[in-house]
């Protein structure tokens, strides 16, 4: 059990190395109210890196997600100011992330295209074509009704927590015991061998990119529930992120390899380090440095095994 | 040097520069009626000023795909030489050339960290230059604490970016020249561009050929370096200012620039005149844009759309070359 999740324990074990530093040195780390609203603000983020690591898993990559999140969190505000009902705007974000989703899917999959070119294409357009459409202007003022569901920030902030905690965990489960998930990774380890034994390859890794996108919408809306204006701006970074996390994770670039549960944990470990280094009085501009260390340091770590001939 | 490649991958890589050629004509002649003052040598000077940071990072970039790696760090890179520089200038009071001169070597060594976890411990480019995209940029920050800014450069060194040789040739672009040809030579007549040609087709194969792998492997990412600290000194020259975000995206732009010039993400196949192909239709895109009143965000949906064609194009041309049976597989990165 150790030996085969090695990563994903180290990943953890690093996890609550840190979270034991913080009580002992910076106890106020873990007030309710601080708690909360660091996991509510990684909510999004760990939801779009259940789908980059669904993408990864099946030996793809999505770099357009930043841009998809973009999208789906204006269109999101723009459905709210025209007072659609919540989950008929929540069901919209859902569906436009979704297509998204199918069009990297259609080019990947229907015409062969690498992901990595044809997501980096639509990273592009997406983006800058929302900034063409809405010329960088905010969607500001959203309704009260919509900012934390309506609910309140702690009604709001536990509604957040407890949709990713749903993703997650559902996802988790359907990897690991659903003829589909298995299906990803075996298209992810060999996908003519899969081909072979009777999945259909190309579906599946539709199938992904379309889950990724939908992802990326819930994602959206989770985020864009926490603030009164929508930035056409947002989601900048986010792919890289998701990714960064995915893989400090245990989910291996080649594809077929890692699982959810890693997943949260570098996304978990990551996100920790900016407030890590305000509460411990350290400087926070070094946020990005650590974190590009952590994962130099988490995939260093395999290489190493690897030459040890433990893996 | 073409002589040893699969037949049909030849013409169809010919084929696609021949295609990026039109693309580029097609530009300039629409921008010739639309832009204001387009049609000009000084436009053409300016293109070439604006474009020489972005084009060393793509021809750099070029060996890298070649070999089927990638290296995402090259802005961050960009960034953090730019802000030593300015630390190494102004607070350490060296010289301006001694400055950049430790510059160059920081790039290096920032190359060789790359090289190093890519051949040492066998980490996919991807993620090694994933890690370092990040690691680059936050020292940089880190360096600056977010908010120093580097200015009053001396004269003689801003001329670098800001000068014009025989009353009109900017400065830079010699360096852009020399890189070019230097790079050139390196892809296509030498031994060492088969050998990134040969570990992107098959590395295995080409280590039992002989080919010395991860030391090719490691000359292109330290090359990669260097030529990031060069870019990065030109950068701040020309905008006379040093700061921690300099060069954000600049990675993204430099792979397009590569991808569209016919070069292979998988590595393999793609040339360095394609390469310089590539970057000179992206930028007179987006300088033609600009002086045709359109927006500039117009330029990023049409890079977007011209590499989606391109790649659409590339798989078709393929697909009509190589009637051979080959299995349908998905491409994978």
């Amino acid at each position: 059990m150790l030996k085969r999740h090695f990563r994903e324990w180290a990943v953890a074990a690093t996890l609550g190395a840190l979270l034991l530093l913080l009580a002992l040195r910076a106890p106020a780390f873990f007030q309710r109210a601080q708690l909360l609203s660091m996991l509510s603000g990684a909510a999004p983020v760990l939801v779009a890196t259940c789908g980059a690591a669904l993408v990864i898993i099946s030996r793809q990559i999505d770099i357009s997600i930043g841009s998809q999140f973009a999208w789906c969190s204006v269109l999101l505000g723009l459905v709210i100011h025209a007072s659609w009902p919540l989950p008929l705007a929540l069901l919209a974000t859902v569906t436009a992330g979704a297509l998204f989703g199918a069009f990297n899917g259609l080019m990947v999959a229907g015409f062969g295209l690498p992901s990595i070119v044809v997501t980096l294409a639509t990273m592009v357009t997406w983006r800058q074509g929302l900034g063409w459409w809405r010329e960088g202007e905010f969607v500001r003022d959203l309704p009260d009704r919509f900012q934390w569901f309506g609910l309140g920030q702690a009604g709001g902030e536990a509604l957040i927590l407890g949709s990713a905690a749903v993703v997650l965990v559902g996802m988790a489960l359907a990897m690991k015991h659903l003829g589909l998930g298995r299906w990803v990774y075996a298209v992810g380890s060999d996908a003519e061998a899969a081909r072979l034994s009777g999945i259909p390859p190309r579906w599946v890794t539709f199938g992904v990119f379309v889950l990724n996108g939908a992802l990326t919408g819930l994602a959206a809306l989770l985020n864009a529930v926490r603030f009164t204006d929508v930035d056409p701006k947002t989601g900048t970074g986010l792919e890289l992120q998701a990714i960064a996390a995915a893989v400090v994770g245990g989910v291996a670039i080649a594809g077929g390899r890692g699982n959810l549960w890693g997943a949260l944990a570098g996304v978990l470990l990551l996100v920790c380090v900016g407030p890590a280094l305000v509460f411990l009085h350290l400087p926070p501009q070094w946020e990005k440095a650590l974190q590009g260390a952590i994962i130099l340091l988490a995939v260093a770590a395999d290489g190493w095994r690897r030459a040890k001939g433990k893996d | 040097m073409s002589r040893w490649r699969l037949s049909g991958w030849k013409t169809a890589t010919g084929r696609f520069e021949a295609l990026l050629a039109c693309v580029l004509v097609i530009e300039i002649l629409v921008f010739s009626k639309t832009g204001t003052n387009f049609a000009t040598l000084g436009n053409l000077f300016e293109i070439l000023r604006l474009s020489t940071e972005i084009g060393l990072l793509a021809l750099v970039m070029t060996p890298i795909i070649l070999t089927g790696g990638i290296d995402l760090s090259v802005g961050s890179l960009l960034g953090l030489c730019a802000i030593l520089f300015g630390k190494l200038w102004r607070d350490a009071g060296l010289p301006p050339v001694a400055a950049g001169a430790a510059t160059l070597v920081i790039g290096a060594a920032a190359g060789g960290l790359n090289a190093l976890l890519i051949t040492r411990l066998r980490l996919p480019p991807l993620i090694v230059t994933l890690g370092t995209f990040s690691l680059f940029r936050g020292l940089a920050e880190a360096v600056t604490r977010g908010v120093d800014n580097f200015t009053d450069f001396p004269k003689s060194f801003l001329f670098l970016g800001q000068g014009y040789l025989f009353g009109g040739v900017p400065a830079q672009t010699p360096i852009l020249a020399i890189v070019a040809v230097g790079l050139w030579l390196l892809v296509h007549r030498t031994t060492y561009g088969r050998a990134f040609r040969a570990i992107g087709f098959a590395p295995e194969g080409a280590r039992y050929a002989g080919i010395p792998v991860h030391r090719r492997l490691a000359l292109v990412y330290v090359l990669a370096g260097v030529i990031s600290a060069v870019a990065a000194l030109v950068y701040v020259a020309r905008v006379g200012q040093a700061k921690a975000d300099a060069g954000t995206g600049y990675e993204l732009f430099a792979i397009t620039a590569v991808v569209l010039g016919g070069a292979s993400i998988f590595g393999g196949t793609g040339t360095i005149h394609g390469t310089l192909l590539g970057v000179a239709a992206l930028s007179v895109l987006k300088v033609g844009l600009t002086l045709s009143d359109q927006p500039g965000e117009l330029a990023g949906i049409l890079t977007g759309a011209l590499l989606l064609l391109a790649l659409a194009g590339d798989a078709m041309f393929r697909r009509l070359d190589a009637r051979r049976v080959a299995p349908a597989t998905i491409s994978q990165p």
